[in-house]
């Protein structure tokens, strides 16, 4: 039976960030992404075509399986909007 | 759960003639008819993609990925007559032997059940129900929900080429459930899939690295064009822009020049010139040593520790001063990705240098590093730059969609 089980926001900021930079071909460190970085700009270039991708990384990374249309309908301006529907989301490991 | 469409798609494969028989030289022909022939129906049904993405509020630049043109019709048309040409250069070969046996041959096999994964750009549904297949593999195509109208018209009329062609229709299964778990159990199938083959975002090349299957792939395209001393400076300009201009975000457009220190006024004067009335929204991001000597009319913005190994999918070039080759080489092995890399120089020993020091899938001497593609070069309509180290490196080209088998005719030799 899949356990419930609600995301540490931390824990949940640092694979985002991670995944996002990654996402935008950057070379850098999670911690220097502020959560009020705009998910298109002049240091991020993340689009929803690269969101399947993202989100089985982010399930990869913190090894739970997340709604499959958890991104569906929505729109993400910066990389908070991201932590917050990931660490709102119904997971299960 | 997957069970069920591999199976499929290894019978497929089991039953499809080998490599060179005349029914994949028909398959190329009427695909293309085929594609014609389906033509309104595949348009209409990528109109109720796009719409569909519209309504869902996705970025018109985006929304304009997905979009089929008349052009893209008749560059798919065109794929399958290039395709077709091809097909004569995998072949069967003799291999020069001075032992036991008096003849060995390489005979070349598919690579088996192919899976390929990307995120949406319809066309590449066509690039992998053609390369691949003509050459006698069996493919799943993963596309994107947001095409999933268009992948579905596009695999009727390949199903209706490879029927026509005599070919059995499960070579090509166009996966219709946009499910992640769908996915991911099927990267657990080393055992039923032999290849993967994904085109498509960092984050989902890197999840199908987690996978035990074979993998042909692109790390991206940070690529540098080191500007030597010795160098034409204006042939440097040249390839500047035409690595970088034409497509912005192709993954082998450069990113960052390596500008050698002694030349770095006259380079930047040179691309001041060679931009003079033209209309262009190239940005050079410049270290501050640099500053000073950029001609007002060039648009600059000061360089970022982040911009060192970065893809800018934009008209933004790096501009990083070096001393030598080996400051530019040192440079390139830190942060360059290896896909493309060029050298711009007169002298001999710094090309030299680079032609057997850079690492990367193409080397580029005196050129535009867009000049990496396998029908550019010559080499063959391709799937994919692969950035791997085994099986393939640079343009995947039929040649590189299959192994082969040694075949020696002992006549009658022991080994004793």
């Amino acid at each position: 039976m899949p356990q419930e089980l609600s995301l540490d926001r931390d824990a949940v900021a640092t694979v985002v960030k991670k995944v996002v930079v990654a996402e935008s071909r950057l070379s850098l460190p999670p911690d220097r992404v502020r959560d009020d970085e705009p998910l298109v700009g002049d240091l991020l270039n993340v689009n929803s075509l690269g969101f399947v991708g993202m989100l089985v990384r982010i399930e990869d990374e913190l090894d739970v399986t997340l709604p499959d249309d958890l991104f569906v309908g929505r729109s993400f301006r910066t990389v908070r909007d991201l932590i917050d529907v990931v660490t709102a989301a119904e997971v299960q490991r | 759960m997957p069970d069920g469409l591999l199976s499929r798609a290894r019978a497929a494969f089991d039953a499809a003639p080998p490599v060179g028989d005349a029914a994949y030289d028909r398959y190329c022909q009427v695909l293309g008819e085929e594609l014609l022939a389906h033509w309104p129906r595949i348009a209409g049904a990528n109109a109720a993609d796009v719409a569909a993405a519209q309504r869902l509020g996705m970025p018109p630049t985006l929304v304009e990925r997905l979009r089929l043109t008349d052009v893209h019709r008749d560059r798919m048309v065109a794929l399958t007559a290039m395709t077709r040409q091809e097909l004569r250069q995998v072949r069967e070969t003799e291999v020069p032997v001075s032992g036991a046996a008096r003849h060995v041959h390489r005979v070349p096999r598919p690579l088996g059940v192919v899976l390929m994964v990307y995120e949406a750009r319809p066309t590449v549904t066509v690039d992998g129900a053609l390369l691949p297949v003509a050459v006698g593999n069996a493919v799943l195509l993963r596309g994107g929900k947001e095409t999933a109208a268009t992948n579905a018209a596009l695999e009727r009329a390949v199903h209706a080429a490879l029927a026509r062609a005599g070919l059995p229709t499960g070579l090509v299964t166009v996966l219709d459930d946009p499910q992640r778990r769908l996915l991911r159990a099927l990267l657990k199938r080393p055992d039923q899939v032999d290849v993967l083959i994904p085109r498509g975002s960092p984050a989902l090349v890197e999840h199908c690295r987690t996978s035990a299957i074979p993998l042909i792939a692109s790390g991206g395209g940070v690529n540098h064009l080191y500007v030597h001393r010795s160098a034409d400076l204006e042939l440097a300009v040249r390839a500047t822009l035409d690595s970088k201009l034409p497509e912005p975000a192709g993954c082998t457009s450069v990113e960052t020049l390596l500008l050698d220190r002694a030349v770095a006024r006259d380079y930047f004067e040179a691309l001041a010139r060679a931009l003079a009335g033209r209309e262009t929204e190239l940005t050079l991001h410049t270290a501050p040593e640099l500053t000073a000597l950029v001609p007002a009319a060039l648009k600059t913005e000061p360089l970022a520790a982040h911009d060192l190994g970065r893809e800018f999918l934009d008209p933004v070039v790096a501009v990083v001063p070096v001393d030598d080759e080996r400051a530019a080489l040192d440079h390139v092995r830190r942060h360059g990705s290896g896909h493309t890399e060029g050298v711009i120089a007169r002298d001999r020993h710094v090309i030299d240098a680079f032609r057997r020091r850079a690492d990367a899938a193409m080397v580029v001497v005196n050129g535009s590093l867009r000049l990496h593609d396998g029908p550019t070069l010559g080499l063959g309509t391709e799937i994919a730059i692969a950035t791997g180290r085994l099986h393939v490196r640079g343009p995947v080209t039929l040649g590189a969609l299959v192994t082969h088998s040694y075949v020696t005719d002992g006549a009658g030799a022991l080994r004793g």
